[in-house]
């Protein structure tokens, strides 16, 4: 192990600058968090609705940045029309990929979905990668509004933009669930299918709709995601485990544990890069996953 | 007898193939087939017939790979040395993870041994004794016979073959055993196999010890053909994912599950890749991931129960699931 | 029971693997394998290492007198095998060491190649080579910098390109230059990541400069492909130094650049270390933003009508890029390697090896600023050297370090945005 000591010493020599600094990586990690969160929410819904693990869902991320990165260079035009399309484009997508491949791989055994969603993530990731090549793409720094300064905070306003969507998305994602029809009918379905269908649910078209709404709020948090990140066919590999890990940590199915622990883990990244070595913070957040499954194996927010 | 006369001519098969077909890359293929049908038998050992998916087996398999390595790196030793090194630390690792993890239910269990691989990847990329970022290398001009460091492929081939066939030997013999019986029913389901009195614990961790013991073997079978380890090659989470689809798509819980899988997707990616990879578009992966969701869609439960189910129709008969999971 | 339909497998497995028929070889040409990744992370880079490749290839094989002295660039095909023509067989090493070394022996014993080129990653040129050696097949490489690649006793590897200690004292000169001209660069910090890249020419880096009496200040080490790079950059922010050395490959870069402008962050100077730096795609991403940055690279284009103004244009309009600094190593890995299968006059081996044992290629044979082409006995170029560019008035790179070479002045101190 390399410990990172010059980097330590030279922290606790200025302690003058230290705490304003030490509360922009702690607001850069909620930022950051909420974005986490904001492309989990999609993963842990249909995880919770359908017990299925989506393997492509970071390759869906990687569709949304494409298509906002499309509607930019046609039309010029910003997230404000490129994540609505992103969105309309991905939940498209989900149905599609629902009726083609899910609906028939649910019926096998877990594995079935994991060689099922894998292959579909290589074909997705290899599709992009044929149609638009290997190089790195990415939108104009100022197509949000550029950064801001509050009281010595630095405040990127497409990282606002995206805290703002992710709490919205988690909102509306619980609103739906709790609160409306549609959503009861849903959650009848992933509780139990067969008596859902004998009190006149078509299941198929529940699964089918909570596919499209997690595909596309998929779509949409790639979209804002791109405002800020660099775009390649690659990127679903890097997004797609921290995915996994906020879900599992907030438990399958739970939107507002995916937000949790979506912040959760933006601020202990951003908290331990900045004080023990950015090295450690993945390693950090991982044994902290683990020691956190040992105590609660069902997660922060997620029933047994 | 009939089963018996065909296996027989299976193994003639297997065994003339790399002298039929003996260019060095076809043998080198058959080899690199019966290396990955071993790490995938392996992980059947507890995802197949334990029904317990660990997308994390890339730890043992890298623990083996390591230990091959390391041997030679800073001992001076024959890589062989390192693969019962391999198994014992596979074996121990798999104790201290399985203790916790095994009693995660379903997708918990998988994704904490996702974690537990990605953390053992970062460790040992910042661990200089283990090579850190740029790995360890094996001998790359041979001493002797015990480096097994060859030029032509049919050496490993044997090698592998005898290999493989312990390994199933291995776990044939556990199907039929008490630990067997446990497993089919802690499979199907673990609730009433512990009302029963069967002890599911202790039972999911024995294989998932034997598992990890076997799987460390593929890694230094691989590091000792390759000659090499990196954190990306010997820890990289796609090579557990590898590993499962094979056996996934072969057939899980199946004996010889994962020699199909690994007989179809090896040269499917070796080949797809010979004749579209060079044209630098990606092809070969759009290719390979279009016939691996093929396959899931047409056939969730695997090749082989395909083929089980086309040959008990052929015989008038319905197909014993024991039948189909025993052989 | 299952055995029959295995049977059928394994016929149907065999028949795929036939080999592929080679009675239509022309004997003509000369083939030579390239192995790069083309597909996976590092794709970029292999795309357009491949790009590169058949942009020398149409050099090498039509004539092109505009070149002048430019080897094998006057006549079409090599004149020392009577107008033979070269063709790379490209080959997808997908960034793994195995492939990389499946791919190579199918090249060699398949394809007939008589020498190979790549691999891009330090990792997979060390397998790909492991298995050329054995073949004996001289093995070329333009790109990979590891230290351990020249130090395992082969007798068929050369490798063109300068490595982390040649970079780390182009730095070092450089910075004392600078300082010289009343720039501070006391206060040095590294950045890098832990890749096998990152990793080595961070350490060498700092004990070329400790051998020299300068120390590293800051030493910041970050896991490649990172999410989120804010904390590292608020520790610049707050430990100041004078000069940030970056070393990132393109992903992390871009994030970089993006995340230092957002927190308001301008170092005095940034130094990068080539790789994700060099990338077109870095420029056309975050170049912009990142007004002033150096970078180390091998690669300058020279005045117009120069060979190496018509290579860049050559390869804008195969790829539509511009020619980075890592494809144009590749490119003259395999320039070096054509010019010795040119003067061995033959195909074999044997022959292309102790061609290559005799390369003595003078700079103005050469598109990249190395002093030369010579390799010692480990087979590691001698004469590979590096300049400083940097990012001045848009969205080009121009050399400004060391004087003979730099088309302008030095501008201090980063701009950013």
């Amino acid at each position: 192990m390399r410990p990172n000591l010059i980097g330590r010493v030279a922290i606790e020599k200025n302690h003058g600058t230290m705490s304003s600094i030490l509360v922009q990586v702690i607001v850069g990690g909620l930022l950051l968090g909420a974005v986490y969160a904001l492309f989990s929410s999609g993963l842990t819904l249909v995880w919770g609705m359908m017990n299925i693990v989506n393997f492509a869902h970071g390759d869906f991320v990687m569709l949304g940045m494409y298509v906002a990165f499309v509607v930019w260079t046609l039309f010029g035009a910003g997230p404000w029309a490129g994540a609505p399309i992103a969105a309309l484009v991905l939940a498209t997508l989900g149905v599609v990929v629902y009726f083609g491949l899910i609906r028939d791989i649910m019926k096998g055994p877990m594995l079935a979905q994991i060689l099922g969603t894998f292959g579909l993530a290589l074909l997705l990731r290899y599709s992009v990668f044929w149609w638009f090549g290997a190089n790195f793409l990415s939108l104009p720094e100022n197509l949000v509004g550029g950064t801001f300064d509050i009281v010595g905070l630095r405040i990127q306003a497409s990282r606002l933009l995206a805290g703002v969507v992710a709490l919205l998305v988690t909102l509306g994602l619980h609103l739906l669930l709790t609160r409306t029809s549609l959503g009861s009918k849903m959650l009848a379905v992933a509780e139990d299918s067969t008596a859902a269908q004998l009190m006149g649910i078509r299941p198929d078209t529940m699964q089918a709709i909570a596919w499209a709404i997690a595909a596309g709020a998929t779509g949409l948090a790639g979209a804002l995601i791109a405002t800020f990140f660099y775009i390649v066919p690659t990127v679903g590999e890097t997004l797609g485990i921290v995915a996994f890990v906020t879900v599992s940590l907030g438990g399958f199915g739970s939107v507002p544990g995916a937000l949790v622990a979506g912040l959760l883990i933006g601020v202990i990244e951003s908290l331990s890069a900045y004080l023990i070595g950015a090295v450690y913070k993945d390693m950090v957040v991982y044994s902290l996953f683990l020691g956190f499954l040992w105590f609660r194996p069902q997660g922060l927010m997620g029933k047994m | 007898m009939r089963r018996w006369l065909w296996l027989s001519v299976a193994l003639a098969l297997v065994v003339a193939y790399p002298l039929v077909l003996s260019t060095p890359f076809q043998q080198r293929l058959g080899a690199l087939v019966l290396l990955y049908a071993i790490a995938a038998s392996a992980w059947n050992v507890v995802g197949g017939y334990a029904g317990q998916v660990s997308v994390g087996h890339v730890v043992f398999f890298g623990c083996g790979a390591y230990a091959a390595m390391g041997a030679y790196a800073h001992f001076g030793l024959s890589p062989l040395v390192g693969i019962p090194v391999g198994i014992v630390v596979s074996v121990a690792i798999s104790a201290v993870v399985g203790v916790p993890t095994l009693r995660l239910s379903g997708h918990y269990f998988s994704m904490a041994t996702i974690a537990v691989a990605e953390l053992v990847r970062l460790i040992v990329t910042n661990t200089d004794y283990l090579g850190a970022a740029v790995g360890l290398s094996g001998p790359t001009v041979p001493r002797n016979v015990f480096d097994l460091s060859f030029i032509s492929a049919l050496p490993y081939y044997y090698l592998f073959l005898t290999i493989l066939a312990i390994t199933l030997g291995i776990t044939w013999w556990m199907v039929n055993s008490r630990m067997g019986f446990y497993l089919r029913a802690i499979r199907d389901s673990e609730r009433a196999a512990r009302s029963l009195g069967a002890p599911a614990s202790r039972t999911k961790l024995y294989a998932f010890m034997l598992s990890a013991g076997l799987t460390s073997v593929a890694g230094a079978l691989y590091a000792m053909m390759f000659g090499f380890v990196d954190p990306e090659s010997g820890l990289g989470i796609l090579i557990s994912v590898k590993i499962l689809i094979m056996a996934a798509l072969g057939g899980a819980g199946l004996l010889f599950g994962p020699l199909v899988g690994a007989a179809i997707l090896v040269p499917l990616e070796e080949i797809s890749n010979n004749l579209l990879g060079g044209k630098g578009a990606g092809l070969t992966f759009v290719l390979y991931g279009a016939m691996i969701v093929l396959i899931a869609r047409f056939q969730p439960g695997g090749i082989l129960t395909l083929i089980n189910r086309v040959w008990a129709k052929r015989n008038g008969r319905m197909p014993k699931t024991e039948a189909a999971r025993g052989a | 029971m299952i055995s029959k339909h295995f049977l059928g497998l394994l016929c149907a497995a065999a028949i795929c693997v036939l080999p592929a028929d080679h009675a239509f070889a022309q004997e003509k040409t000369v083939k030579v394998g390239a192995v790069f990744p083309l597909s996976g992370g590092s794709a970029s880079a292999g795309v357009h290492a491949k790009a590169a490749i058949e942009v020398a290839m149409d050099i090498i094989n039509n004539a092109h007198p505009e070149f002048g002295n430019f080897p094998l660039a006057k006549s079409a095909g090599f004149a020392g095998l009577g107008g033979a023509k070269v063709e790379a067989v490209f080959a997808d090493n997908q960034g793994s060491p195995a492939t990389g070394q499946n791919q190579t022996l199918r090249l060699i014993t398949e394809e007939k190649v008589v020498a190979i080129t790549g691999a891009y990653q330090s990792g997979v040129t060390l397998t790909a080579s492991a298995i050329a050696e054995k073949y004996g097949i001289p093995f070329v490489n333009g790109e990979s910098v590891a230290a351990n690649l020249t130090e395992r006793g082969f007798k068929w590897f050369f490798r063109v390109t300068p490595v982390a200690a040649d970079f780390a004292r182009i730095f070092f000169e450089f910075l004392a230059d600078m300082k010289a001209a009343g720039a501070k660069t006391d206060n040095v910090a590294i950045v890098h990541d832990t890749t096998e890249y990152g990793t080595s020419v961070a350490s060498v880096i700092a004990s070329v400069f400790k051998e020299r009496g300068q120390t590293i200040a800051l030493d910041i080490a970050y896991t490649s492909n990172a999410t989120d790079v804010q904390s590292q950059v608020l520790q610049l922010k707050e430990k100041k130094p004078d000069v940030v050395i970056m070393i990132a490959y393109t992903s992390d870069a871009i994030l970089y650049q993006k995340t230092m402008q957002s927190l308001d962050y301008k170092p005095p100077m940034i130094i990068a270390d080539d790789s994700g730096y060099s990338d077109p795609s870095f420029i056309k991403a975050v170049g912009k933003i990142s007004q002033g940055a150096f970078n180390r690279s091998s690669w300058s284009v020279g005045p117009p009508g120069s060979p190496t103004a018509l290579i860049a244009e050559m390869y804008k309009k195969k790829s539509g890029d511009d020619l980075d600094d890592t494809a144009a190593r590749a490119m003259q890995a395999f320039f070096v390697l054509c010019e010795a299968i040119d003067r061995a006059g033959s195909t074999e081996p044997a022959k292309i090896q102790a061609a290559l044992k005799a390369t003595d290629l003078k700079p103005d044979q050469l598109m990249m600023g190395y002093k030369g082409v010579k390799f010692d006995e480990k087979g590691q170029n001698m004469l590979a050297a590096g300049l400083i560019i940097q990012l001045q008035d848009g969205e080009n790179y121009v050399a400004v370090w060391p004087k003979a070479s730099a088309g302008k002045a030095p501008v201090l101190p980063y701009k950013g945005w």
